[in-house]
């Protein structure tokens, strides 16, 4: 009964934890990405950035779809000392946040010269990359062609009550749809709008995934959604449809993934690198092929089925413009959510 | 003629240690929180509604909280004192809810809850979280009852048992014999329910938890959301105060120093029931929820399983070392603090990490981002370090709860008689205290290692960039990834799991046998 | 000659004063037994003695060394030369009868040890018993055992507190006869702590009557047996019932 085999067993444990903890650092050549972007969409990209030139990806994924509290928090909370270099954003709301609070860095890429001006910022903060659109998704089990809204207003209409599902507004792309509403269609007409929407038994999903789901489970008629979630949902081969919103009317809202430096004391040159590279046709054709994205490149290849923007009559928002817009109208929207 | 030395120097350099690198980091963020110039008025919108949905919330976890506990009772019963057949398989398989993330079950949850309704909205959505919190609690209850109903000496129970029946025993000897831990059960259930939040967020209902991380994470409004946070802290700690209060004032059985044995029961009649009784919630609890992984993981082949797997290998050795470091200084610092506070009185470190239990992992994880990330302390920040210190500051207070109950029941005699015969301090830890404890310490080590494995509210804050860690892939791959990879992710997760956990039983089983633990 | 010695000692324990202004003084060579019910603070002069609790006013001195002042220790437990046996007994219950006593026995051969151990152990005819846990052993085998462990050391001083009150009579008698062996083999100062005084008159010879935290009577047997004290007579009458 000796009792020195539990020092046996600790001392070695910490010998070796030592060799593990001086061993772990490791930063010669690489790059620490913190990106919004879903994990299975955004590593293979990555991935290949890191094959290609050698240089290591440190990332940080994370995600609005799973609740957990984000990595904007992080950046934010990091704001001191910034140990990202580059953000890849989802969607230009939560860049212009870390543009508002000062803590972006100015770059040109050359990558970025096909892209469209209306998707960059005017300081070049940051450059905006493959869109997605907001659409609406609907079941063709439930709806008749002729049945299927065609513009957002018809949501408010009597044959959906109850029917009709969207994702919590305060978080993700539907705030910035219903910010980019706001600022189109003015406060007051789109506050009357969303009450109408809510006497109608509107549905507020926990997410755009949830908002899938449900509608694939025929929870509901139809949703408002992302293009990447619809054209998941469609190759899943359920029985959905998709339908670009009010090309009649205000447009349909295109959201562009956006890149852009984080201002530190030394800029690394590997971060520009990966700009360059993530604005470049190919990486635009890859998701385009992965979810569903439209290149804003002129004539990338893409998968089939991708329509291009010049196709779609695009909602016209300023993008600072509609961050501010976010900012006014948050408080409405959370008691609009927690109204019952 | 005091002495110059320092009395306590382990305590103290633990002390000092749990203050600078986990206490200050909290305190230095509510400095700022306090000083950012809004504190007033963030002061003003914390008002009346909090108010009501904390009590809301407080509701919602009192309602787990006794669900957890009652079912823990009676199957901490049947798991820990009846001679039914396979009861250490049950031991075992019990505690997987434990390690599987809250968010994950509620997915499972909500496909097979659509079976019976059509949808889960409302008063549904109350059932739902009341569901899923239940089965994820119940086990952690099993285990705290478990453990303190196999301490109660045979002769109390035979005693009653010589002038009643098992009825009365049972309620009128028993259960107060074991109150203590029925009501750190219902504490600590209570507690881990009001801060859980992806469930009450999945299932759309606004608790006070979602209300925070919707400061958090809508309106970026750090300062409110810490101060709203303060709120929950606040009750966490008077309950956990009061909870402590109260167990110091209660009598606690001892080991015998003249032999233990625990009083295993044989209802003959009953077994069928028992074992019907073990089953049923096995199969809800585990089965069920597994089930629906399985159908899901596989329903279009194996190819997302594969796939799963390769994702998740280069996460397996990491996740690993951490939980095992995480869960080996955890338990160094739950020990310390759980011993000098019950031998010596020493309550500083013990209170500090009750303190830190009662922080909300974002809140927590904010703090050690504004405290931590600054060029001087970046080995620390930039490292696993960061995590490992996250682990020891939300998870210390469980293991010194657990080693304090069980150091509780050692007689102060036996430390006393080696200190007489000139044992030196460490010798006495190592040969009486720690081996006495020794099923305690196992206990506390898979918990804190199944907790550290699992943790996601903390360690997503913090963890370094390019970090493969387990629970944070399967969250961060979940979004947008088919059905068929999440669940098999989850179901690896699960076999991982389950293996370590084996094989940790049979280490300490030899280390047990080693100790002579079984006395 | 007195080996122990306490002088003007109070000691109070959740503000309640268990020892008031205490002095007394223990022969060497002797057994001594501290009578009194309980409460009357016989246990807590033993761990006043020992140096697991410090007085908060007073004096303790052992062999003319002043071991402990007001709230302070001098010379820490292990250094006194004492040997103590615990109500409980506190056998370790983790350990074997062997280790338990080999426990103790550091910095010295393990053939010096076993010597040591075994020796003890045939003193008092458990040397079959070596392999055992205490929990395997009867009640008057478990007080040998703990006996052994304290006597082991070589100690000056055995202070027992109430160890034999659950024993039968003939076990009792046993253990008694041999303290009588142990103070004369060992020359042992032995205090013995009890609440019955037909056991101290067996062979005490000298004998403190406490009542709460004072002492009311004390000196050789015979002459506690015929005092003039109320108290002690009191206290001797209602235990011959």
């Amino acid at each position: 009964m000796k009792l020195k085999p539990i020092n046996r067993f600790i001392i070695p444990i910490f010998i070796f934890y030592i060799f593990i903890f001086a061993g772990c650092k490791d930063n010669s050549n690489s790059v620490v990405v913190y990106t919004t972007v879903d994990q299975v969409f955004s590593e293979p990209v990555l991935k290949k950035f890191e094959s290609q030139t050698g240089i290591k990806i440190k990332a940080v994924y994370d995600t609005e779809e799973t609740k957990s509290t984000g990595i904007l928090n992080r950046l934010i909370a990091e704001k001191g000392n910034p140990q990202c270099d580059m953000f890849w954003s989802g969607d230009p709301m939560r860049t212009v946040v870390l543009e508002n609070k000062g803590m972006l860095y100015p770059y040109i890429s050359k990558s970025a010269e096909g892209i469209d001006e209306e998707f960059k910022d005017k300081d070049h903060l940051w450059t905006g990359f493959s869109a997605r659109a907001r659409v609406l998704i609907y079941n063709k089990d439930l709806l008749k062609k002729e049945d299927v809204p065609q513009s957002i207003f018809d949501l408010t209409s009597e044959k959906y009550k109850g029917k009709v599902a969207i994702a919590n507004p305060l978080f993700g792309t539907t705030t910035f749809y219903l910010a980019a509403l706001f600022s189109i269609i003015g406060d007051e007409k789109a506050k009357a709008y969303l009450q109408d929407l809510k006497n109608n038994n509107v549905v507020i999903a926990t997410s755009n995934g949830d908002v899938k789901k449900r509608v694939v489970k025929g929870e509901v008629f139809c949703g408002l959604t992302d293009t990447d979630d619809a054209f998941e949902a469609i190759k899943d081969g359920d029985n959905i449809g998709m339908v670009f919103l009010d090309q009649q009317g205000i447009g349909n809202l295109i959201m562009p993934n956006t890149v852009s430096l984080i201002k530190k004391e030394k800029i690394s040159d590997n971060a520009k690198k990966l700009i360059d590279y993530l604005l470049s046709p190919e990486t635009e054709s890859a998701l385009s092929y992965s979810c569903a994205q439209m290149p804003l490149h002129k004539g990338v290849k893409t998968a089939k089925n991708i329509p291009s923007p010049d196709k779609i009559k695009p909602m016209k928002i300023d993008y600072i413009e509609t961050a501010k817009k976010l900012k006014e109208i948050q408080n409405y929207l959370k008691k609009w959510v927690e109204k019952q | 003629m005091g002495r110059k030395t320092i009395k306590y120097p382990v305590y103290t350099i633990a002390l000092a240690l749990y203050l600078f690198f986990i206490v200050l980091p909290v305190l230095y963020s509510l400095w700022l929180t306090v000083t950012d110039g809004h504190f007033i008025e963030n002061i003003k919108t914390v008002g009346q509604d909090s108010i009501i949905l904390l009590l809301k919330s407080s509701v919602l976890a009192a309602v787990i909280a006794i669900i957890s506990t009652f079912f823990g009772i009676i199957l901490g019963f049947l798991i820990y004192k009846t001679s039914i057949n396979y009861r250490k398989f049950f031991k075992v398989i019990i505690l997987i809810p434990l390690f599987i993330s809250p968010y994950i079950l509620a997915v499972a949850w909500r496909d097979i809850l659509l079976l019976f309704f059509d949808k889960i909205e409302n008063s549904n959505s109350f059932f739902a979280i009341i569901l899923v919190h239940s089965t994820i609690f119940i086990p952690l209850s099993i285990l705290i009852i478990g453990s303190a109903l196999v301490n109660v000496s045979k002769n109390l129970e035979e005693s009653a048992l010589m002038i009643s029946g098992f009825k009365r025993m049972f309620f009128n000897i028993l259960l107060p014999l074991i109150k203590p831990a029925i009501l750190s059960s219902l504490v600590l259930v209570f507690i881990f329910s009001i801060s859980e939040f992806s469930v009450p967020a999945f299932f759309s209902v606004r608790v006070f938890t979602t209300e925070i991380f919707t400061q958090f994470s809508a309106f970026y409004n750090h300062s409110l959301a810490m101060l709203q946070s303060s709120l929950l802290i606040i009750v966490c700690v008077l309950l956990l105060l009061s909870e402590r209060k109260y167990i110091a004032d209660s009598p606690f059985l001892s080991i015998g120093t003249r032999g233990k044995t625990t009083k295993l029961y044989d209802f003959k009649s009953f077994n069928k029931i028992a074992y019907l009784i073990l089953i049923f919630s096995v199969f809800i609890m585990i089965l069920l929820p597994l089930l629906i992984l399985l159908y899901q993981s596989f329903k279009d082949g194996t190819d997302d399983f594969i796939e799963a797997f390769q994702l998740l290998i280069p996460t397996f050795g990491n996740s690993l070392f951490l939980a095992l470091t995480g869960a080996i200084l955890t338990l160094i610092f739950g020990f310390i603090a759980a011993y000098f506070s019950e031998i010596y009185r020493k309550k500083l470190l013990d209170s500090s990490l009750l303190l830190l239990f009662a922080i909300p992992s974002i809140v927590l994880g904010i703090a050690l981002i504004k405290f931590y990330n600054r060029p001087v302390l970046n080995t620390i920040y930039s490292g696993v370090g960061i995590i490992i210190i996250g682990y020891v500051a939300k998870y210390g207070f469980i293991a010194a709860k657990m080693l304090e109950n069980a150091i509780k029941q050692i007689p102060k005699s036996l430390d006393e008689a080696a200190k007489i015969q000139g044992i030196k301090f460490y010798k006495r830890i190592n040969s009486i205290t720690l081996p006495l404890v020794f099923p305690a310490i196992f206990a506390a080590f898979m918990i804190n290692f199944l907790f550290c494995l699992g943790d996601l509210g903390t360690t997503i804050m913090v963890y370094p960039p390019g970090t493969e860690i387990m629970p944070i892939k399967v969250f961060t791959i979940m979004a947008n990834a088919p059905e068929s990879l999440t669940s098999s992710m989850v179901l690896i997760v699960f076999l991982f799991t389950i293996s370590i956990i084996l094989i940790l039983f049979s280490i300490f089983r030899k280390i047990f046998t080693a100790y002579n633990v079984n006395y | 000659m007195s080996i122990i010695k306490l002088k003007n000692i109070s000691y109070s324990y959740d503000e309640e004063r268990v020892l008031d202004k205490l002095s007394l003084d223990i022969e060497k060579n002797k057994i001594t037994y501290l009578l009194g019910n309980s409460g009357s603070g016989k246990t807590t002069i033993l761990r006043l003695i020992t140096g697991l609790e410090v007085p908060q006013e007073g004096n303790v001195y052992i062999e003319n060394v002043l071991v402990s002042i007001a709230n302070s220790l001098i010379v820490p437990p292990e250094k006194r030369k004492i040997g103590y046996i615990f109500q409980d007994l506190a056998l370790w219950p983790h350990f074997t009868v062997y280790k338990n006593i080999a426990f103790g026995l550091q910095n010295k051969k393990e053939s010096d040890i076993e010597k040591k151990v075994l020796d003890m152990l045939d003193f008092f005819g458990l040397k079959d018993s070596a392999n055992k846990f205490p929990h395997q052993l009867s009640g008057g085998q478990q007080q040998m055992i703990a006996i052994s462990r304290a006597l082991v050391l070589k100690p000056k001083i055995l202070l027992m507190d109430e160890p034999l009150a659950n024993l039968d009579i003939k076990s009792k008698r046993k253990i008694l006869k041999y303290l009588v062996l142990l103070k004369e083999n060992f020359n042992l100062s032995i205090v013995y702590v009890t609440h019955d005084h037909r056991e101290a008159f067996e062979i005490a010879d000298d004998i403190v009557v406490l009542n709460d935290g004072k002492i009311q009577d004390s000196g050789s047997t015979e002459k506690i047996k015929n005092s003039d004290n109320e108290f002690v007579k009191d206290f001797l009458e209602i235990e011959d019932d």
